[in-house]
């Protein structure tokens, strides 16, 4: 009976211990996985990547290439911006970024009125560099420091180049870009009309169209119906090149047209790889990232004052839909 | 040694220190997660402070640009102050996650501040433009902040989610861990209770069962507490006791078995004075006859019945004398003459008697009347039966420390058996004995006397003669105790 008390109790205990020490652990494990507070005002260099485009394929390497750089140069970096090209967002951004007073921004630029005010007399007001990645706007006009990114003029001469490779010398090509063209856009196809100009045969139908899904097809169709013998298109706003495609495809065959665009669109590597495109051209979105914080810094450091305003350039090249090069 | 006192006391005081450990890790841990919840609380309502005094700003810069008074700047000056102590507090929230945005939130509510202020200034120019559009611009940067402050709340929230579930969790399980302690601590505490009971209800137990043991009269049975506490001393007292009521026992045993021996020597010694005495109805009288007919005899011319009747006499005095005291044994050789002599009158040539004695050895003390009866068994025995009579030889010789006295016959003899019963006192003695004292009542008066057994020995057997030794030690201490038990 009494062997039996003891027993019983001996048991009891060692489950209740049991239980107690792995209750303990877990509730006695420090939960410190909250980031430590920073009570000192570090001086760090607070830089800002904006665009109007988060979240495409393109614009994510370009802020992987900054992030990375910004990691080497031991800078903080974060990618700010508004998503499907909505300016008023983006704007909005550019100047809470102005307000916060970082230390640089680097921008996606954008070819309009407020966009030069912000970067002219608020971001100069402030004191603080910018400068454009990917999409110049003329120093003239934006007060920007330096531009990263590829030269757009040569870019047109090579999707034409490629064109007139594939197509031939005769023909009538249709190129489709926004009906208020960005300064980027005017470049790529001033570079593809100083190629093709030089060919009488081949006849460019140069078109602008809003900026909507809809309203990109629409003006397809249109086209289209204007010039039925059309037999190359060049979206120089790559965005458009997938409803442009879409269309084609809705009513005829997509594979005897030459197609081409450029590789900053939402769907353009996709679109290449589906065969549907017959080159894009190539531009090295992370090389822009990181040279942009690059140059940013040097002016920052006072390294390297003033920039070169004309801009440093990343190479571009063309990429076929097989994958083989031009 | 270990009181029951102080073991209580050491019981529950470790449990009560151990209660209150328990309680002060329970009230830290809690504490320690308040704090944090009270602490995240205090980031968010710090943060929505920002909010709040930047739309306080704003006010307070309308109502003064539609009404530029002193009292209305006043304002806007306090809101502004209000604003900066709010920064203060915004800056010491910045960490590894969210420096970027809180080092932006702080530098847009300096961008509010300046705005504001250039709002004012132009104001106080009169340059209204220009005011106003720094108002709207204030005004934006308000709704800026406000943004941001959702924006730094949103962002808080996801990356500090994992941890506040973390809290949460960490919570539950304490509560959980309080119980789980509690069940611990009650089942050791009823085992500590349990074993603690009976460290003093088993000594109790045992000391229980030696006292039982010692009320039966068990007294040889050792007590055994194993303990250090009071009841150790208490059993160690009880066994003292218990020794000295065994060692009283046995005392009063040895005292009880003295007396009963003393009893037995003073029977013996009443049944032969008892004995005596029957023999001897008026003995005085029949002394002074016995007297009266030697002179009697002697005046008559028989001079050898006036001897033979002087032997009586002196034997009968003897007789009367002696049987209660210790005499020499030439006393007791004297009287054995005086016998032989009345024997020899009676027997004539029937009887021989011949002694042999060592005199030097006559001095040792004997009880009266020992050799007498044996002697008077030989004649009985060896002499009277036979027609042609015996020889009784009669020799003291010296042993040693030993003086044998041997009286020998020359008659039957007798079988061992007979001479066992002999020794042990089985054989009544018959009536015919001149002083009443037989063979048995004279062993058992020496080994009184000497306090050594087996001083008396038969040599005998069939048709052979019978020869009684009887050894007795010759430096006999003159104590007094011989004296006392014959008194």
């Amino acid at each position: 009976m009494r062997k039996k008390f003891v027993f019983i109790l001996v048991v009891l205990i060692m489950i209740f211990s049991y239980l107690t020490i792995a209750s303990a652990t877990k509730a006695l494990r420090s939960t410190s996985d909250r980031p430590a507070n920073l009570p000192f005002v570090s001086d760090t260099i607070r830089l800002v990547l904006i665009t109007q485009e988060l979240d495409t394929p393109f614009w994510n390497k370009v802020g992987q290439g900054a992030l990375k750089q910004a990691q080497k140069e031991n800078v903080q970096l974060e990618v700010w911006g508004s998503y499907g090209n909505n300016q008023d967002d983006f704007l909005k951004t550019m100047e809470v970024a102005i307000h916060s007073k970082v230390d640089g921004i680097i921008v996606q630029g954008l070819d309009n009125e407020e966009f030069k005010e912000l970067t002219k007399v608020k971001a100069a007001f402030y004191g603080i560099p910018v400068i454009t990645v990917a999409n110049d706007v003329p120093v003239e006009e934006s007060l920007r420091k330096t531009y990263v990114g590829s030269d757009q003029f040569e870019a047109g001469e090579m999707v034409a180049r490629q064109l007139i490779k594939e197509m031939g010398t005769t023909g009538e090509v249709i190129i489709l870009g926004d009906q208020e063209q960005a300064y980027y856009q005017k470049e790529r196809l001033a570079g593809i009309e100083d190629v093709l100009s030089k060919y009488p045969d081949i006849e460019m139908i140069i078109r602008g169209t809003a900026d909507a899904k809809e309203q990109v097809m629409a003006t397809t169709q249109q086209l289209m119906n204007e010039v039925p013998r059309a037999s190359a298109f060049i979206a120089i706003n790559a965005n458009y090149a997938g409803p442009m495609i879409q269309e084609i495809g809705r009513r005829t065959q997509v594979e005897p047209y030459y197609i081409y665009t450029f590789d900053d669109g939402v769907g353009s590597t996709a679109l290449l790889e589906q065969g549907m495109l017959d080159g894009i051209l190539a531009q090295k979105p992370e090389e822009m990232g990181s040279e942009s914080v690059k140059r940013l810094m040097q002016w920052i450091s006072g390294e390297t004052v003033p920039l070169d305003s004309n801009g440093y350039l990343t190479e571009t090249r063309m990429v076929k839909a097989e994958g083989e090069e031009p | 040694m270990m009181t029951i006192q102080k073991k209580i006391w050491i019981l529950v005081s470790v449990v009560l220190l151990i209660m209150g450990i328990i309680w002060l890790a329970l009230t830290h841990y809690n504490q320690k997660t308040q704090e944090q919840s009270n602490d995240i609380l205090q980031r968010y309502l710090r943060m929505n402070e920002v909010t709040t005094a930047s739309q306080q700003i704003i006010t307070n810069l309308n109502n003064y640009l539609l009404e530029p008074t002193a009292n209305h700047k006043q304002q806007i000056e306090k809101s502004i102050v209000v604003i900066e102590a709010v920064q203060q507090d915004v800056t010491e929230l910045r960490n590894v996650e969210n420096a970027f945005s809180v080092t932006n939130y702080i530098h847009l509510i300096d961008s509010l501040i300046e705005t504001a202020n250039r709002s004012v200034m132009f104001s106080e120019k009169h340059e209204i433009e220009g005011s106003t559009n720094e108002f709207n611009e204030a005004n934006r940067i308000s709704m800026y902040i406000s943004e941001m402050t959702l924006t730094i709340l949103d962002r808080e929230l996801k990356t500090s989610n994992r941890f506040y579930r973390g809290i949460i969790k960490q919570s539950e399980e304490l509560k959980k861990l309080g119980i789980w302690l509690l069940l611990l601590i009650t089942v050791v505490l009823l085992l500590a209770t349990y074993w603690f009971s009976l460290s003093i209800t088993r000594p109790i137990h045992q000391l229980t069962k030696a006292a039982n043991a010692l009320s039966q009269g068990r007294f040889n049975q050792q007590i055994e507490v194993k303990s250090n506490d009071e009841i150790a001393f208490l059993a160690q007292t009880f066994d003292e006791m218990r020794i000295n009521i065994n060692d009283l026992i046995v005392e009063i045993q040895q005292k009880a078995q003295l007396e009963h021996e003393l009893q037995q020597s003073k029977l013996l010694l009443k049944e032969s004075q008892f004995r005596s005495l029957q023999n001897q109805i008026n003995p005085h009288f029949l002394f002074n006859t016995l007297n009266t007919l030697s002179k009697k005899a002697y005046l008559d011319g028989a001079e050898e019945t006036s001897d033979l009747i002087v032997s009586v006499a002196g034997l009968l005095r003897y007789n009367l004398k002696r049987i209660d005291r210790s005499v020499t044994l030439f006393e007791e050789v004297v009287v054995l003459n005086q016998y032989m002599e009345i024997q020899k009158a009676r027997f004539t040539d029937r009887l021989q008697f011949k002694s042999d004695i060592d005199k030097s050895c006559l001095d040792v003390k004997i009880p009266g009347l020992t050799l007498q009866p044996i002697i008077e068994n030989a004649v009985i025995h060896a002499i009277e039966p036979e027609q042609d009579g015996g020889t009784i030889w009669f020799r003291i010789k010296k042993d040693g420390p030993w003086v044998i006295i041997e009286i020998e016959d020359s008659g039957q003899g007798m079988s061992r058996e007979k001479m066992e019963q002999l020794l042990k006192g089985h054989i009544v003695p018959i009536e015919g004995h001149s002083t009443g004292i037989g063979f048995q009542n004279v062993v058992k008066r020496l080994h009184l006397f000497y306090g050594i057994e087996d001083l008396v020995t038969i040599d005998s057997s069939e048709g052979r003669g019978t020869k009684v030794v009887i050894q007795i030690p010759s430096a006999r201490e003159e104590g007094n105790d011989d004296e006392a038990s014959y008194r």
